[in-house]
Formats: C-alpha cells, structure tokens, sequence
C-alpha cells in the first residue's frame, strides 16, 4: 500500500468524506475495547494489555518510517530504556507509573536524540544495520548492570496506579489509556507545523532546508520522538505484563516490532496499531498449541495479512464496481 | 544608476567547479529589489547552480554572497531562509503525504516558533499559529488561482499546477528574495499568461526576484534586466531590448528569425 493511500485512510486531514471513516472506527474501537473487560475472562484481559503495550511499540516504529523515511531493527533498545525506568523507580523506590512514566517517556526522547546525533548522516540500509548494533547490546548490558536490573530474573513491576483497584484492571486500562494517549498525541502532530515540515523533509530533504527546516534537525526530532514512544511501550509492557528481564529486549523484539509496523502499513491510527499490536501478541498465542509448525504458520499469517492488505483498495474498488453494475 | 539605499542580493566572483569541470567562472552579480531579474542561458549554463549558490544549497570555492551589504558566506540553506531567501525548484519539491494547502504552509512555517507541547496537545497557542499559517497559505493559492484545489493531493493534480503550488509555498511568506527556477515550465499558455500577471502583482519595492526560465515570452515581458549565462560565465547584462539586439545572445541562445 502507498504511503499516499495510507494517509488517506490514516490520518489525513481535509479528505473530507474518506477521512471521517477512520475517525468513526477509532471511536468504535476504543469504546468496545473499553467495555471488554466486562465482557472477557482475566487471561483475555492480560493478553489484551500486553498487546496494547505492543501497539504502542508499533507505533514508535511507523512514527520513524513515515516522518523520517526509515526502518529500525533497534527499537528494543529504547523500550529497554522505558520498561527498566518504570520496574527500577517500582522495586528500587516503591515509585507508581505515576512518577515513573514520564521519565520513561523523557529517557526514551533523550536515548534517541543521543543515538540520532551521531547517526545523523545514515540513511537506509545503513541507518538500519546501525540500529541493529543497539538492539544486539541490550540483554547483555542489562545483565552487567544486574545490580540495578535485577539480571537475568529481571524485576517484578507491583506498584499500583490507583490502590484498591483490582491490578489486572488496572495493568489493561493503563495500557489502553497510554495507548490512546499517543494515538491522540501523533494525530495532533500530523496537523501541527512540526509535522508538516517534517514530512516535507522526508520527502525532499533539500526543499526543507530552503524553507528553513534542516534536514539534521528533522532527523534528530523525529528519532527522538520515536524514542520516546518506544520507551512508552517498554514501560507499558513492564506494567501490563508485570515483569521486565533481558529476555523481552532482544534482536528479535526488535524485529517483530518491525514486523509489527508493516503489517499495520505504518499507519498512525488506533486500529491499524492494533493489527500490528496483534499480531505481535495474539498471532504466536493462537499458534502456540501448533509445535513445530509455529514458524511456518506465523510466516503464512505474516504473508497473508501483508497480501491482504496490499490488494485490499482493489478488492474494495472491484466490489464497488459490482455494487454500482 | 542604483539607489544606494535600495537593497540587493549580490554575488563577487563567484566560481564553482566539481571535479575539475568550472561550472561558474567568477560571476559578478547585482540582483536588486524592485527589478525582475531574469536569468537565461542554454542548459547546462550553470542557472541553477548559480541559484545553489544563492540559496546556500553549494558552496562555492571562490567569491562571496551578500543581500543588503551582510554577508551570507557560510550560513546553511535553513539560515538563508530564515533571512527571507527563498526558492523554487526545477523539479517540483512537494510532499506526497500533504495536501497543496499544508506544503503551501510550508512556506510560511519559519515565520512560527510555537514548541513541540503545542504540536503534539490542543493548545491556543498551537491552533492560532495554524490558523494564521492556514489563512496566509490560502490566501497565496488565491493569487495565483488555485484556492479550488486546497484539498487535493499533489498526485491528484497535473504538472503545471504543482508548478504554480511551488511559486504558492514561496511567496507566501513574504520573502525579501525570490528566486524562481522555471516557474512557467509545463504550464499552458493561458497558465503562463496568468503566472506572468501574478509576477508582475508580487513586484515590490522590496523584494528581489529573479527568474530562470526558458520561456522567452514571459522572460521578455515581465523582466527588467536579464543576465545571459553561458558555460559559466556571463556573456551579456542588460534590458530585454539590450539583450534581444545582442548578436551572440542571438547566436548562443536566442536563435534569429530566419532560423
């Protein structure tokens, strides 16, 4: 799908008919997913927070690929960042995600600026690669600092939000509300002057410099934007799934928060992030009964799903077509 | 004879090669405000390296750039913009993503500074300055008759249009230079005729224009002086009445009538 396509469903403004479709939809989303937990057993409830917390990490990647024209096989790093904020201030400081999550969120902003810097000049392959060298450190640098990260156990994130409320209710709101936070957050953006001319400079780099936006500045917001979110989505995941160790930041993380993105075609939007957030979370638990066909079958549903989404606008104008014959 | 208070964009000796190859053999030039300056010369002259030059988009190895006696040697791109330096480009330079009114905006987007709590929360702050940006943005579309296509995705127009969308972007900041790089190029002839008559209208005391193009008609009429370029060097300045008599401008360039 173009990137052109996916602003028209996504968050496009002035699209007139087309753009209040999506809108409409988030709306319906967020209020079924509000009423599920009354709906749905514990087991679903967790499930579902830990996939918001996964959506949020696909977002943090489809920020950087559409307001910077990148990929990143790092992102594990800065969810690392966010999620050790959240469970050190937890178990360390007896600090709710209150306190805690704006620091996770300031860290991220901060680790992606800092690796931004010095990146400044790569693009593509080699920009990815270079990411790659972030999400490959992770597991060992957390177990190093086993002092502060608790190691290869990791630490247990039990500090409620709101006391007396039950933790499982509480670790999926959280996450839902983070969630919408950010979709709200990037829609704000699209419509601001610092997301016009960052997709300007993505674009046509040389054309931003000209109308006074630097091309280095670009790179640098949009990293450390991206960043950030990620850091959210490692706290969120410390929170909604209860416990942060090594073995949640890995290259593969990486990877599937990649894989994430693409699914949901970068798209910025409250649904298309859950279809990334799912299939991260949901996809390997409903394969999980397959043994060693888990792979296969979740490469099948990886094809399917971007096969499906590629020749969707077709299938749509075919049926419209049928429809007016 | 210039007023001596009347501002001007200049070049002093300004030399450019790549690799060897002299693209610009120490140009002198004096655009002033007030004057439409065209700029001709077959392809390949160095035009548009000599606009990158301007702009700050190349470096040149030798000469210096003023506009109104200070100096811009050094400044980056974003900084010449900043002091109201502005371009279009040969090939058209829109984003995809946006519509023709945000990339207009665009334009007007250095003369804002709200942060980034006002791009990312619904702040007063935030909503005035696009409201302000959206307005001066339509209000540029209406002069140069594009206000019907506000809505629409670059991809969704046709070349000529996108073209006029570009002239949109840079004038609507109120820039003090104005540097036009074949602004008529794929419009039709009443497309030309209009963007001609918009020129002449954004015209000001005040402001340095200067144009590349290859459509004569149009450099012609709406001209006040011309620089012809060709492999890098200047080989006539004057009117369009100056130039069009010149014998090797007619050689180089021009062509005669017989021809």
């Amino acid at each position: 799908m173009s990137d052109q396509s996916a602003s028209l469903n996504g968050t496009a403004v002035g699209q007139g008919r087309l753009a209040l479709r999506p809108e409409a939809l988030t709306w319906a989303v967020l209020l079924l997913l509000l009423v599920l937990p009354f709906l749905l057993g514990g087991s679903w409830i967790f499930t579902l927070g830990v996939c918001f917390a996964n959506a949020i990490g696909v977002l943090s990647v489809s920020v950087l690929v559409r307001y910077g024209g990148e990929v990143s096989i790092g992102h594990s790093f800065f969810a690392a960042v966010g999620a050790y904020s959240v469970a050190v201030l937890d178990t360390r400081y007896g600090l709710s995600l209150i306190a805690s999550l704006p620091l996770a969120l300031a860290l991220g902003v901060v680790a992606g600026v800092a690796f931004a810097w010095p990146s400044r000049r790569l693009s593509g392959i080699y920009l990815a690669v270079s990411t790659m060298a972030l999400a490959l450190a992770v597991p060992e640098m957390i177990n190093n600092m086993d002092g502060l990260t608790g190691g290869y156990e990791g630490l247990y994130v039990s500090q409620p939000v709101i006391p007396g409320v039950k933790m499982g209710l509480q670790r999926y709101y959280g996450a839902l509300i983070v969630l919408a936070l950010v979709v709200y957050g990037l829609s704000r953006l699209r419509r601001s002057r610092q997301g016009l001319v960052l997709l300007l400079a993505k674009a046509h780099p040389a054309a931003a410099d000209a109308f006074g936006t630097r091309r280095v500045w670009a790179r640098i917001a949009v990293m450390g934007i991206s960043g950030g979110i990620a850091a959210l989505c490692g706290a969120m995941l410390g929170f909604a799934g209860s416990t942060v160790s090594p073995s949640g930041f890995t290259l593969w993380s990486a990877i599937f928060l990649l894989v994430g993105s693409v699914v949901s075609f970068y798209g910025l939007t409250l649904p298309r992030a859950l279809i990334g957030g799912a299939f991260l979370t949901l996809v390997p638990q409903m394969l999980s009964a397959s043994g060693a066909w888990i792979p296969v079958l979740y490469g099948l549903a990886l094809l399917g799903v971007i096969l499906f989404g590629h020749y969707l606008p077709r299938l749509r104008a075919l049926a419209r077509r049928k429809g007016g014959a | 004879m210039m007023d001596r208070t009347t501002k001007a964009l200049t070049g002093q000796g300004i030399a450019l090669s790549f690799g060897g190859i002299e693209v610009l053999k120490g140009l002198d030039v004096q655009f002033r405000a007030g004057e439409i300056t065209g700029l001709i010369g077959p392809n390949g002259a160095g035009k548009t390296s000599l606009f990158n030059c301007l702009t700050g988009a190349y470096t040149p190895q030798k000469g210096s750039i003023r506009y109104d006696g200070q100096p811009l040697d050094g400044l980056p791109p974003a900084a010449r913009a900043s002091r109201g330096i502005v371009r279009s480009f040969q090939h058209v330079a829109l984003s995809p993503d946006l519509t023709v009114l945000e990339n207009v905006m665009i334009g007007v987007a250095r003369n804002h500074h709200a942060g980034w709590l006002h791009a990312f929360l619904p702040t007063g702050r935030g909503r005035r300055e696009m409201a302000g940006m959206r307005a001066a943005a339509m209000a540029a579309l209406s002069e140069l008759g594009l206000a019907q296509a506000a809505e629409k995705l670059p991809a969704q127009l046709p070349p000529g249009m996108l073209r006029l969308v570009e002239i949109a972007r840079a004038i609507v900041g109120k820039p003090d230079v104005l540097l036009l790089d074949e602004p008529a190029a794929g419009l039709n002839n009443a497309e030309t005729r209009d963007l001609m008559r918009s020129l002449r209208r954004l015209a000001s005391p005040d402001l340095v224009m200067v144009v590349v193009e290859h459509d004569m008609d149009l450099v012609m009429s709406i001209c006040d002086r011309i620089y012809v370029l060709n492999f890098g060097a200047f080989v006539a300045v004057g009117s369009p009445a100056e130039v069009r008599a010149d014998e090797e401008v007619v050689r180089i360039y021009l062509g005669s009538d017989d021809e």
